[in-house]
């Protein structure tokens, strides 16, 4: 089957090692390009957490359908190649919210196909004209999406939601939301436009600069259309959003790490103290050393997994596999960025140097959609639940 | 004395049947007894195993098909390596297989080719590793044995030390110093095959802490030798030793060790009930992301074999981290056996059989042999992050 072929009924096909090869090309030299550090910290001063032309952009460039099947509008491309744009901004330390939009929220809806509302906002949101945040998660390390304290009501041919969603990434920059909600019936997934009567908006300021969004919904109240799916279907979109976005953040990580490393190693051959580059001290190699053990194991992790996630594991393997990706990207990331702090010595400690904006950048990274710990929980309720 | 032909082209196999057909072979020849074996097995324990490598051909997986081996490609070659993990299948005194043969075909003559090659493959000569000595551990080149030639022999006199199983051996590898006040310790080393018959060699085995008789010290007392043990180039021993070690780092890094030792973990817990203590169910769950992941760093490089590309200094990380993940393993298993977890020997709790200290002690030498961790260490931090001396 070729690959418009399988676009053509849905399949979202992987390009070819070279095709792989020159999207790299192409994110390193868009980042190069557009991206430097003096924006990022604009961007924080300014609490803005997605810069309109910068997002037009990503959409110009297809980015923002990457995961999207092209019969639905977007690039129909797979996973490794969202990881790879993730891992480019992520080195960049982009705040831009690609993956939660545009890998997250494009992943759950076009798993609610056919839905004619589901289409239209993917169109929009491929198209970087709105900007849309799944709000699935309500406390603090549950993942598991078959939980939710929001009330479904019926009335006439309204349905009335109320309830409270957090720690959505994208919330402050979104105009919309997918609000999941869990009946008898399993769950369900509306769409809430940010305009919405008794949708209350509030954010909490993160480590880096962004925010997480609290929504309350308080009798929002949204015509039947609006529910984009339900039961069995809106478990797999919300399991597969959930878990792709995991995967991702993985390789954001992946991106953050070795540029901090990089950076790390760098100073380390230029920096002299005791009249020699400090990078020949033997304890300072050995910390090195075992920082590019765990970048080595988090980018074999992360290549496994996307390696096995081409052959489309049942929910549960899809999980155990997300769950090792985040577990170790973050532990790693964590290390790292610690260390490019000590290794910069009193520098590394001050905001108008980098090493600051990577720790904070992978504090965020590593607690969004779960953290090690939370993932090595999953992990062992799932890989090793015979046992347990 | 003549290997059997190997006529076959196991490379043309698919690697599904080719692992079939290893796999059954293992499974009607290899020694119950001997399976996942914690200690080092002796000659005589291994020779029926071995004698049914030699005569199915199979001896020699990685040797070129002239000199009687499979002709294996990188890919086979883990193949046949995994199936032999899989099945618990001891490592054999092979050293003449995995090390004399690939240097002697690479750096020997063609007399030494016809003569040592059949004799290492059919396990009449069995061989051992002289490289250490007192003064040159971490410091390999520093080794002071010397050698000197007198005639048509080599005299040899000084001593090696840590020489795995060189009681057992009738051979030894040897690298000896054939030229003093060189500009670097590296040159004037020479690469020399000794008979352990000859007249003015002293083996003396020491117990390891597991109790083994695993390692000797070897004195050499003006012991003679034929200039032609000589292999390779005079004084170029060095290069000759450093052309064996990257397939073997890999080996190394094999997550099978720590794959066994979770494993036991596993039975353990499940025995004493601990799969509902949360404490342990996060120590269980970290161990077994890190051998799983350590799984994934291995497929990496392996693959990078099966393509045909040489490995980089990199795979030191994967040495590394096997070995200290599988230290953490044992030191878990000890911490969970509590006090029976120091029982020496075989320890029956609720009906699950487990040596807790001698897999704990031998962990403790996998960060020591092969170039310990704080060398492996000092290798990324030259080679592969580039940082200055």
């Amino acid at each position: 089957m070729s690959k418009s072929e399988a676009a053509v009924i849905g399949i979202e096909v992987e390009g070819t090692v070279a095709e792989q090869g020159m999207l790299r090309d192409s994110v390193t030299d868009f980042v190069r390009r557009l991206c430097d550090m003096s924006r990022v910290r604009r961007l924080r001063a300014d609490g803005v957490d997605c810069d309109p032309s910068f997002w037009k952009r990503l959409a110009d460039l297809g980015w923002l359908g990457i995961l999207v099947p092209q019969a639905m509008g977007g690039l129909g491309l797979g996973l490794t190649e969202a990881a790879i744009v993730a891992e480019g901004l992520g080195a960049a330390l982009i705040p831009e919210p690609f993956n939660a939009m545009g890998c997250m929220t494009t992943t759950a809806l076009s798993a609610c196909a056919p839905n004619e509302l589901a289409q239209e906002l993917l169109t929009r949101i491929v198209a970087g004209e709105q900007r849309v945040a799944l709000a699935w998660q309500e406390e603090p390390g549950e993942l598991d999406v078959n939980l939710s304290a929001m009330s479904v009501e019926h009335i006439g041919h309204e349905i009335r939601l109320n309830g409270i969603k957090r720690y959505v990434l994208a919330g402050k920059a979104a105009e919309g939301f997918l609000v999941s909600a869990v009946t008898a019936a399993g769950p369900e997934l509306y769409w809430v436009p940010a305009d919405a009567v008794g949708l209350q908006r509030d954010y909490t300021l993160l480590a880096d600069g962004r925010h997480f969004g609290v929504l309350r919904l308080q009798d929002v109240a949204v015509p039947s259309r609006h529910r984009l799916a339900r039961g069995e279907a809106a478990r797999v979109a919300l399991e597969t959003a959930r878990d792709y976005a995991t995967v991702i953040a993985g390789a954001e990580l992946m991106g953050l790490m070795k540029s901090a490393l990089k950076m790390s190693l760098d100073y380390m051959r230029n920096r002299e103290q005791f009249g020699k580059p400090i990078g020949s001290f033997q304890a300072l190699q050995h910390r090195a050393v075992d920082l590019f053990i765990q970048q080595q194991l988090a980018s074999a992790v992360l290549e496994s997994a996307l390696e096995a996630l081409r052959n489309r594991p049942d929910a549960k393997q899809r999980a155990i596999i997300a769950s090792r990706v985040k577990a170790r990207c973050s532990d790693a990331a964590l290390r790292i960025v610690r260390e490019t702090i000590q290794i910069h010595g009193a520098m590394g400690f001050t905001d108008e140097f980098d090493a600051g904006l990577y720790l904070k950048r992978a504090l965020v990274l590593s607690a969004w959609l779960g953290n090690a710990a939370c993932h090595r929980r999953r992990y062992a309720r799932y890989a090793l639940g015979a046992q347990l | 004395m003549t290997l059997p032909e190997n006529e076959r082209d196991y490379n043309a196999l698919s690697d599904a049947n080719f692992r079939c057909e290893v796999r059954a072979f293992i499974e009607q020849n290899y020694p119950q007894k001997l399976r996942f074996m914690l200690r080092r097995v002796k000659r005589d324990e291994i020779m029926e195993w071995w004698r049914a490598l030699y005569l199915k051909g199979w001896i020699a997986p990685s040797w070129p098909v002239e000199y009687g081996g499979m002709g294996l490609n990188g890919g086979k070659m883990v193949i046949f390596i995994e199936e032999l993990e899989r099945y618990g299948v001891v490592a054999s005194p092979d050293k003449g297989i995995t090390h004399v043969g690939p240097t002697i075909m690479k750096f020997g003559t063609e007399a030494q080719k016809r003569f040592y090659l059949p004799r290492n493959a059919s396990g009449e000569y069995i061989w051992c590793q002289g490289y250490s000595e007192p003064n040159a551990g971490s410091d390999l080149a520093n080794l002071q044995t010397s050698a000197l030639i007198d005639g048509e022999n080599f005299v040899i006199n000084g001593q090696k030390t840590w020489t795995s199983m060189a009681h057992d051996s009738t051979h030894m590898f040897v690298l000896v110093r054939t030229k003093k006040n060189t500009n670097k310790k590296q040159e004037g080393i020479s690469f020399l095959l000794v008979d352990l018959a000859s007249p003015g060699i002293t083996i003396r085995p020491m117990r390891n802490i597991a109790g083994h008789q695993e390692f000797c010290e070897i004195f050499f007392d003006n012991v003679r030798v034929p200039v032609d043990a000589l292999v390779g180039k005079l004084d170029d021993g060095w290069r000759v030793a450093k052309a064996l070690l990257s397939f073997e780092r890999l080996n190394i890094g094999s997550p099978r060790r720590s794959q066994y030792a979770l494993r036991r973990l596993q039975m353990l817990a499940k025995a004493k009930g601990l799969f509902s203590d949360s404490g342990f169910v996060d120590k269980y769950a970290t161990l077994t992301m890190d051998v799983e992941d350590l799984g994934s760093l291995y497929g990496r490089f392996v693959e990078q074999v099966k393509r045909g590309e040489p490995l980089g200094q990199d795979v030191s990380s994967l040495k590394i981290w096997g070995m200290e993940t599988w230290q953490r393993l044992t030191e878990l298993l000890i911490e969970t056996g509590a006090e029976d977890g120091v029982g020496d020997g075989l320890q029956n709790i609720d009906d699950v059989e487990i040596d807790f200290l001698t897999t704990f002690y031998y962990a403790r030498s996998a960060t020591i042999y092969g170039g310990s961790s704080e060398i492996q260490r000092n290798i990324i931090a030259k080679y592969v992050l580039q940082l200055p001396s």
